[in-house]
């Protein structure tokens, strides 16, 4: 049962998430999204193994955003109560974000473009090319930190500032671009001398299935949402 | 017993859709069972493009105009499916990081079965038996971004071999791998060709690493003589050395500490397998690696990578090479044979002109040390003369030169001094023809000895006097 | 709606993808410094970065759904890079490509030169600030400041989105790699 959400099916769990990310957009009152947070948070500890230390990584910027957003609202916010407002806008990043945590931390990327192609009727030829593009990924970041680092070398000065970085990047970009646009190509053509067609009538060597528990996982979200809601009217 | 037809192509011509003439015309050929051909001809001439053509993905991937015939087993490539001539011929392609589209390789043989609508049920036993088959089960379940190039050229043979085809396409295999693992491949492949007898065509600039493979030759496109390539430094004119580059690298948990010494005037070469440490040492001394202990004595070190347009800023050759702000950007222009192309985009131009924008560039910046990250990957021997010549001219100049190559035909022919490097541990330098003539040292060092190359390097310096 | 798409096409769009979620992942780091001091508005300026490859695929590939697809693979990888912003950024992706891809349909896919790539900036703008009015909450700011925040996205979108979109296309149009694409085949018929 400890590692229920991990064997989810992602597109399920990607648009029950999606739901509930929408639903807590129309509450402005700093409750319903605390406790959002809060039972989030419940379901991720019990029915998942995650890395806990990744978990606090990927939210500490969002907590930071949280923090400009409490202000932001604080300070130029219309509402009579701002500051419930304000708390609520920035209890809602923390919301969002520990939904957001709870299908990336448990969804294989694999499985996850699988399951997008065989239940949600992905194109295959989209299916395949974020595959592609997904594999490339190291190789690119590792060339564009090459390109910067020798076109670097041949700056005549070497001034790192967080500016100059940000103005090399079309110079950085264009090396870049004309490798990937050769790369695309190359791997196209392997992939069609494979036999491939984009055609939708194929075997899968993982299928990805779906069955009862992805239902409850569904249900059992609507019910702490619906919690969430009757105790943040009271409060 | 009649010898049928594989495959024929009569009048073949192709022409790329912005191209304004053909890039191949009149091309005829019958293929039988078992013929092993190796496809010949300087870059540029159209053997990809005979590839594309012969498994079928142009002139559709492509929208080129196509004339002439093409017949697959009695039947016109037009009426085959799409997809379906992909059972039948297989194909390898040159660059091993561009023809894989799944994490690991069970699932990459497994792409090619679902391609062809295998059943679930069958995949399993097709792909242990293919594995088994090419002696790659212990890689079954390994991600194919960690293997080597080897093992990734073997693992796209496999993956090409799993549909059991009849026709099997190579373009360029080995440009990437280091000799001894170039030849392991030779002899990996050609035991799987005798068993399953497939007709096979590769395209190579290294035939010799293929011995006596091949029982055809295709021979496409002319080769264009070198006219404004005049050999105009014969290296016996190398001015004396007029000074001494020191560098001491070390990477911890890579490259173990290196000293080198380069002199002025000199061209020296690092050679080593595939994995060794070469570009991680040539980067170390360049400054790219942040966590290298470093001890440098210039500042001005030119680094040419792999790709050298990983360097190009500008839009023409002309601005690229006066970048720096250097003054002689004419002069360098013309010693390195770039006049015709000055105006050109330096993305544009040939794989070699690159290479010689970037060395000019370099020159330009008065950068004395220069180092080149496997300049002769992929080169034909045009380009390779071209880039020799480069060479000299650029040790004439007085810069001291660092080259990383596994080519040792090219090795033995611009080398002063040698240096050798395995599992992260650098030796040397070594006179080159003492190595070529040590087979235990080239074993170690996973290199093959140059052959009928004629070693006329001028031996200026003994090994004692480097240190 | 992908039938009549070559294969490599497709590739490329998830390549540019990969390259613009690198670039991207550069820029949320000095938007995320900046935002715990100033607020959401830190993002505004910098927006435009999230159209770049909407508007650069569009102007090589030049078949409709060149603008929205990128846009919405581009969030799709960096989910899958383990984003915390997680699968909303999918969403966020396809209404700013909707964006970008109304400015090219509004052409009917005829035209891809400067003004129009601008217009594609601004209108990628305007949707996906509409999108975050919503999710963000900024009804609960002061009109004043949400006007603000507003221009600041649209400038960013016409300025980076749009008009740098276009440098960085002809950038890489004279490089000669774009030989085989709608962008290279319909320049060389102009010129004819």
């Amino acid at each position: 049962m400890s590692t229920w959400l991990h064997r989810l099916n992602p597109s399920i769990k990607m648009l029950v998430t999606f739901v509930f990310i929408f639903a807590l957009a129309f509450y402005f009152d700093p409750w319903t999204p605390l406790l959002m947070f809060g039972a989030v948070l419940v379901v991720q500890v019990l029915f998942s193994r995650i890395d806990w230390k990744r978990w606090l990584m990927l939210m500490l910027p969002f907590a930071l955003g949280a923090v400009g957003y409490f202000w932001t609202t604080y300070v130029f916010g219309t509402a009579e109560d701002r500051l419930d407002t304000a708390l609520s806008l920035s209890f809602r990043v923390f919301a969002f974000s520990s939904l957001s945590l709870l299908f990336v931390l448990t969804t294989s990327p694999m499985t996850f473009i699988m399951s997008l192609m065989q239940q949600l009727k992905l194109s295959p030829k989209l299916a395949y090319s974020l595959l592609v593009g997904y594999q490339f990924l190291p190789v690119l970041k590792e060339e564009f930190i090459q390109i910067r680092q020798v076109q670097q070398l041949r700056r005549p000065q070497h001034n790192q500032t967080t500016w100059s970085r940000l103005r090399s990047l079309p110079t950085v970009a264009i090396p870049l671009l004309a490798g990937a646009v050769r790369k695309a190509e190359k791997t196209a053509f392997a992939m069609e001398a494979r036999g491939f067609t984009g055609s939708r009538e194929r075997t899968y060597f993982h299928e990805v299935t779906w069955h009862r528990f992805d239902f409850y996982f569904a249900a059992l979200l609507t019910l702490i949402f619906s919690l969430c809601l009757v105790v943040g009217a009271f409060l | 017993m009649p010898v049928s037809d594989v495959l024929a192509f009569s009048d073949v011509a192709f022409r790329y859709p912005d191209e304004p003439s053909p890039v191949l015309e009149d091309v005829s050929l019958k293929l039988h069972v078992g013929d092993k051909w190796l496809v010949k001809g300087p870059s540029g001439c159209g053997k990809s493009t005979l590839f594309y053509l012969l498994n079928g993905l142009y002139p559709d991937a492509c929208d080129g105009e196509l004339t002439g015939t093409r017949i697959l087993f009695g039947k016109p490539y037009e009426q085959y499916r799409p997809g379906e001539i992909s059972q039948v011929i297989a194909t390898v392609f040159q660059d091993p990081d561009s023809q894989f589209c799944m994490p690991t390789v069970e699932e990459e043989l497994a792409f090619t079965l679902e391609n062809q609508s295998v059943p679930r049920g069958q995949m399993e036993e097709q792909i242990t038996r293919t594995l088994e088959e090419t002696g790659l089960t212990a890689f079954r379940h390994r991600v194919i971004q960690t293997l080597s190039g080897g093992e990734k050229q073997r693992v796209a043979t496999a993956c090409a071999l799993i549909m059991k085809p009849k026709i099997v396409l190579l373009d360029e295999p080995l440009a990437h791998l280091d000799p001894m693992t170039a030849r392991e491949y030779v002899q990996w492949f050609s035991a799987l060709q005798q068993r399953h007898e497939w007709t096979v065509l590769v395209i190579d600039h290294q035939a010799e690493l293929w011995r006596d493979f091949f029982d055809h030759v295709i021979e496409l496109g002319e080769h264009v003589p070198i006219s404004e390539t005049k050999r105009t430094t014969p290296s016996s004119s190398k001015p004396v050395g007029s000074g001494l580059f020191k560098a001491r690298v070390n990477v911890p948990g890579i490259l173990n500490t290196a000293e080198l010494q380069l002199e002025s005037g000199t061209i020296t070469v690092l050679a080593g397998p595939n994995g060794a440490g070469k570009s991680t040492l040539l980067k170390a001394v360049a400054g790219l690696i942040p966590s290298a202990e470093r001890e440098v004595y210039t500042q001005s070190i030119g680094y040419v990578p792999q790709s050298p347009e990983f360097l190009f800023m500008t839009s023409s050759v002309r601005q690229e090479v006066a970048l720096g702000g250097g003054i002689r950007t004419e002069t360098y222009i013309d010693k390195l044979l770039l006049g015709a192309v000055a105006a050109s985009n330096p993305f544009a131009v040939s794989q070699g002109q690159k290479r010689r924008t970037a060395l000019a560039a370099m020159l330009n910046d008065a950068r004395s040390v220069l180092l080149l990250d496997e300049p002769t990957a992929g080169q034909d021997a045009y380009a390779l003369e071209e880039l020799e010549d480069a060479l000299f001219q650029v040790v004439t100049d007085g810069a001291a030169l660092l080259v990383v190559t596994h080519d040792m035909n090219f090795a033995s022919r611009i080398a002063d001094a040698l240096l050798l490097i395995r599992d992260g541990d650098m030796s040397g330098p070594f006179v080159p023809r003492s190595v070529f003539s040590n087979p235990a040292l080239l074993e170690k060092y996973r290199l093959v000895a140059s052959e009928g190359g004629s070693i006329d390097v001028n031996m200026a310096a003994p090994v004692e006097s480097f240190y | 709606m992908l039938a009549n798409w070559k294969l490599k096409e497709v590739v490329l769009m998830s390549l540019l993808a990969v390259v613009f979620g690198i670039i991207y992942l550069v820029f949320l780091h000095v938007g995320n410094i900046w935002s715990s001091l100033i607020g959401p508005i830190a993002y505004e300026w910098i927006f435009g970065v999230w159209f770049l490859v909407s508007i650069v695929a569009m102007a090589i590939i030049r078949k409709p759904g060149a603008a929205v697809i990128p846009e919405v693979m581009a969030a799709a990888i960096e989910v899958l890079l383990g984003n915390a912003v997680g699968p909303r950024l999918i969403l966020t992706g396809l209404v700013q490509g909707l964006g970008a891809e109304a400015a090219f349909a509004v052409t009917r896919y005829r035209r891809f030169d400067l003004p129009v790539l601008i217009l594609a900036g601004v209108l990628a703008s305007v949707f996906s600030f509409g999108y975050g009015y919503l999710l963000g909450g900024f009804s609960a700011l002061s009109p004043w400041y949400v006007l603000l925040m507003l221009g600041i996205r649209i400038l960013s979108g016409a300025v980076i989105a749009g008009y740098g979109g276009g440098l960085l296309v002809n950038g890489l149009y004279a490089t000669g790699s774009l030989r085989g694409y709608a962008i290279a085949r319909q320049k060389r018929d102009a010129r004819v």
